[in-house]
């Protein structure tokens, strides 16, 4: 597998904190040279000067819309780069001069609504959306983040009326991730095969490792697994870095039975909460000795995040939970209070997954009705609401 | 240029699914309350401190230990800016010492040592919390709170953009060390409220003696100087509890200045009425009068504390025994000296006459200086 081996060694350099499953006492450094921390960013030293130089910008003229604007968008850049959710804050704190105001201008609503779809405040975020497109009625970003929002949160229809605003190319990048989970995967990915294959997103890279991982994720419900990952490395070759690719990637890996294969795709110290998660999964499957060790770090960030109060990593915890805990109760709660908030095929399978293991098919009927009605295919979650409906 | 944008724009949308991972910043503020003192450490992210402090100096995104150690005193004095303690309006000084390194979930943290002394007894702490909220909107202040002797309730709080500023009772976690700092209080109240003193001196100085007219006389058996001394001092008290518990529970309220002048004036009318008579011959009545009067003045110390419901019974019962206790001690130093000096002229003339001289002096000081809201006396 020469393109795993490319990438595990960046992934691994990309790790920048140790996962200290071990507590230890506060201690007294004795070497002034001795490296304590390494702070975020460290790859891009030009990205951090500029970082560095905005924050001074931003500090002598906290007042100032348009810098505070460029300022909130490089912090969400970076928190998406980084998979780390920290910058999201400094965003907000640098629109807090407008973030409470009852009308604030447009680029400060769309970057209101970005920052609350992290924090899974959908109606919140479509709130912000609504009054940016009644403004701005042909504000394409608008109409895509709409779009994203109420597919998230299983509003497929409104999602396809906000599409209809687009056109071309943008209007079929919006609809095919709808068109996936809508029982007509194979039309969304010969449109998105149309498109990878087109000379216009070879211009941008970026744009293409998002295509292929969606018509990877595609090929892996239409049951077209080489394709699939084929495409999930295509992918992962133009952007390593990217925490949601590695993620399905993983997921792929461990649903055709390869959990060493993830052990090898991501790092033992990764810092993205979502990846550990994955590779702890995948040393339980294979009874690793460092399955305990991977199990403790989780325990211990699954507990600073409730300690804040947040609860958007429930579909993780649940997943955490349920194989790693063994606690099945336990993760259908966990599961249901997720579904209420987001309806993506995940969020789905976790729920069924978890109430099969706590012979509690009852308490999810609707959600397997949720996937009948709304087509999503795959022959996963099918073999998952056919035991659900059976028992 | 345009289709640039809307595919990055598009890029958004394909990642923002992409649940959070790292951590959103916290900071871990562990304290202990034990005997007015609040002691503990604060946790803070390196990190984050580097984004307010700039403690990467040479810019290599890598933190030394030289780079913090020669930053301490910025560091110390950003922090104690961005947390405040206090109890009601009485501010705790916070004292930030000490510094040493830990590892959380998310990475390296400056560990700080805090302790803070408040002016009185801690039954409600305040704080208030400003670390990052600047810099960084969605930081949280984790906050264990941990009281009584042996830490043994504790309580978990969290500070964020929306809730700076929070108060814990803490005295009802723990009965009996908030009875005992009520009973100190009671105590304390009674030792430096030199106006009571001198009230219960001025009736008790004469407890020892027996009078005709504007003359004194020794009393025959100490059964009657004590008979004297325990129905004054249980006039007194009954007085007071009543009028202490119906103030703090706002049954009846006085203006302190009215109180504190009608406390002043007691003392006055008591210290001439021993070099002559102009009040009732029973001291007990005498007492028991004045007693009402001085229990609003004790009542202003409890309702500065802003108790309520089992906190508020309990500070009632252990404030007065305090008091109490403070009296008791004040006749057993005063009564058997006086008994046996009753017959010397020395006592009749001297310390009887010439200290209530002296009261009335300082008692009129009192009164003018409170009546008139001036300050013009010592104490």
């Amino acid at each position: 597998m020469p393109t795993l081996r490319a990438i595990a060694p960046t992934l691994v350099s990309a790790a920048l904190f140790a996962a200290s499953a071990v507590r230890a006492e506060p201690y007294v450094p004795t070497n002034d040279a001795q490296v304590i921390e390494r702070l975020p960013g460290g790859t891009d030293a030009r990205g951090d000067r500029a970082m560095r130089a905005m924050r001074a910008l931003l500090a002598r003229r906290p007042a100032d819309l348009d810098v505070a604007v460029r300022f909130a968008q490089a912090c969400v850049d970076r928190a998406k780069a980084l998979s780390d959710p920290r910058p999201l804050g400094q965003a907000q704190a640098a629109l807090s001069p407008w973030w409470d105001a009852p009308d604030p201008p447009v680029p400060v609503l769309l970057l209101r609504a970005t920052i609350r779809q992290r924090s899974h405040a959908f109606e919140p975020a479509l709130a912000d959306l609504d009054r940016v497109v009644a403004r701005e009625p042909s504000n394409a970003q608008a109409w895509l983040i709409r779009a994203d929002v109420q597919l998230v949160s299983g509003d497929h229809d409104g999602a396809r009326a906000s599409c209809a605003h687009l056109e071309g190319i943008i209007a079929t990048l919006c609809v095919a991730p709808i068109d996936g989970v809508d029982g007509a995967s194979a039309s969304a990915h010969a449109s998105i095969s149309v498109i990878l294959d087109g000379p216009a997103i070879t211009r941008d890279e970026r744009l293409r490792a998002w295509a292929s991982t969606l018509a990877a994720e595609l090929d892996e419900r239409l049951g077209r697994t080489a394709d699939a990952e084929a495409r999930y490395r295509a992918s992962l070759a133009i952007d390593p870095f990217d925490a949601y690719t590695v993620a399905a990637y993983a997921d792929f890996l461990l649903d055709e039975g390869r959990p060493q294969d993830v052990v090898a795709l991501i790092a033992a110290d990764t810092p993205v909460d979502n990846l550990l998660l994955r590779r702890a999964q995948a040393e339980h499957r294979l009874r690793s000795a460092d399955a305990a060790r991977s199990r403790a770090a989780l325990a211990e960030r699954f507990a600073a995040l409730h300690a804040r109060g947040d609860r958007v990593h429930l579909r993780e915890e649940a997943r955490y939970v349920l194989e790693l805990k063994g606690d099945a109760d336990a993760a259908l709660e966990l599961a249901l209070e997720n579904w209420s908030v987001q309806k993506e095929p995940l969020d789905a399978r976790i729920a069924l997954e978890s109430a099969l293991a706590a012979g509690r098919a009852r308490d999810v009927v609707v959600i397997a009705d949720w996937v009948v009605r709304t087509r999503l295919e795959g022959a996963r979650i099918a073999e998952l609401v056919r035991r659900v409906r059976a028992s | 240029m345009k289709g640039v944008v809307l595919a990055l724009a598009l890029l958004g949308i394909g990642h923002a699914v992409c649940a959070d991972a790292h951590k959103p910043s916290d900071s871990y503020l562990t304290l202990a309350v034990h005997d007015g003192v609040v002691r503990g450490h604060w946790d803070i992210a390196l990190r984050d401190l580097d984004l307010v402090l700039d403690l990467d100096r040479d810019g290599d995104r890598r933190l030394t230990w030289g780079e913090i150690r020669t930053r301490e005193t910025d560091i110390d004095a950003y922090l104690a800016s961005r947390l405040a303690l206090s109890i009601g309006d009485a501010a705790c000084p916070l004292d930030v010492a000490g510094h040493a390194i830990d590892h959380h979930s998310d990475g390296a943290y400056v560990v700080v040592g805090l302790s803070a002394s408040c002016p009185r007894a801690i039954d409600a702490l305040t704080l208030d919390y400003r670390l990052l909220f600047d810099v960084d909107a969605q930081h949280r202040g984790l906050l264990k709170l941990a009281a009584g002797e042996g830490g043994d309730t504790t309580r978990a709080a969290v500070f964020d953009r929306d809730h700076r500023r929070q108060a814990f009772t803490l005295a009802g976690t723990d009965a009996g060390s908030a009875l005992r700092s009520f009973v100190r209080d009671g105590i304390v109240h009674i030792a430096t409220g030199y106006d009571h003193i001198l009230f219960l001196v001025a009736l008790l100085l004469p407890a020892v003696l027996g009078r005709q007219g504007r003359r004194w006389s020794a009393v025959p058996r100490l059964s009657v100087a004590l008979r004297n001394v325990a129905a004054t001092v249980t006039a007194f008290t009954v007085a007071h509890s009543i009028t202490l518990s119906l103030a703090t529970l706002h049954v009846v309220m006085l203006p302190a200045r009215f109180t504190e002048s009608m406390i002043a004036l007691s003392v006055l009318v008591t210290a001439i009425d021993n070099l002559v008579p102009i009040l009732p011959a029973r001291r007990w009545l005498v007492a028991f009068a004045f007693g009402l009067i001085h229990g609003f003045g004790f009542a202003s110390v409890l309702r500065d504390l802003d108790l309520s419901g089992a906190m508020l019974a309990l500070s009632l019962f252990g404030f007065n025994a305090g008091v109490e206790l403070g009296q008791l001690a004040l006749v057993a130093l005063i009564v058997p000296v006086a008994y046996l000096a009753r017959s010397l002229r020395s006592y009749q003339l001297g310390v009887v006459g010439g200290g209530s001289v002296a009261i009335a002096m300082l008692a009129l000081g009192w009164l003018v200086e409170r009546s008139l809201d001036l300050k013009l006396m010592p104490f």
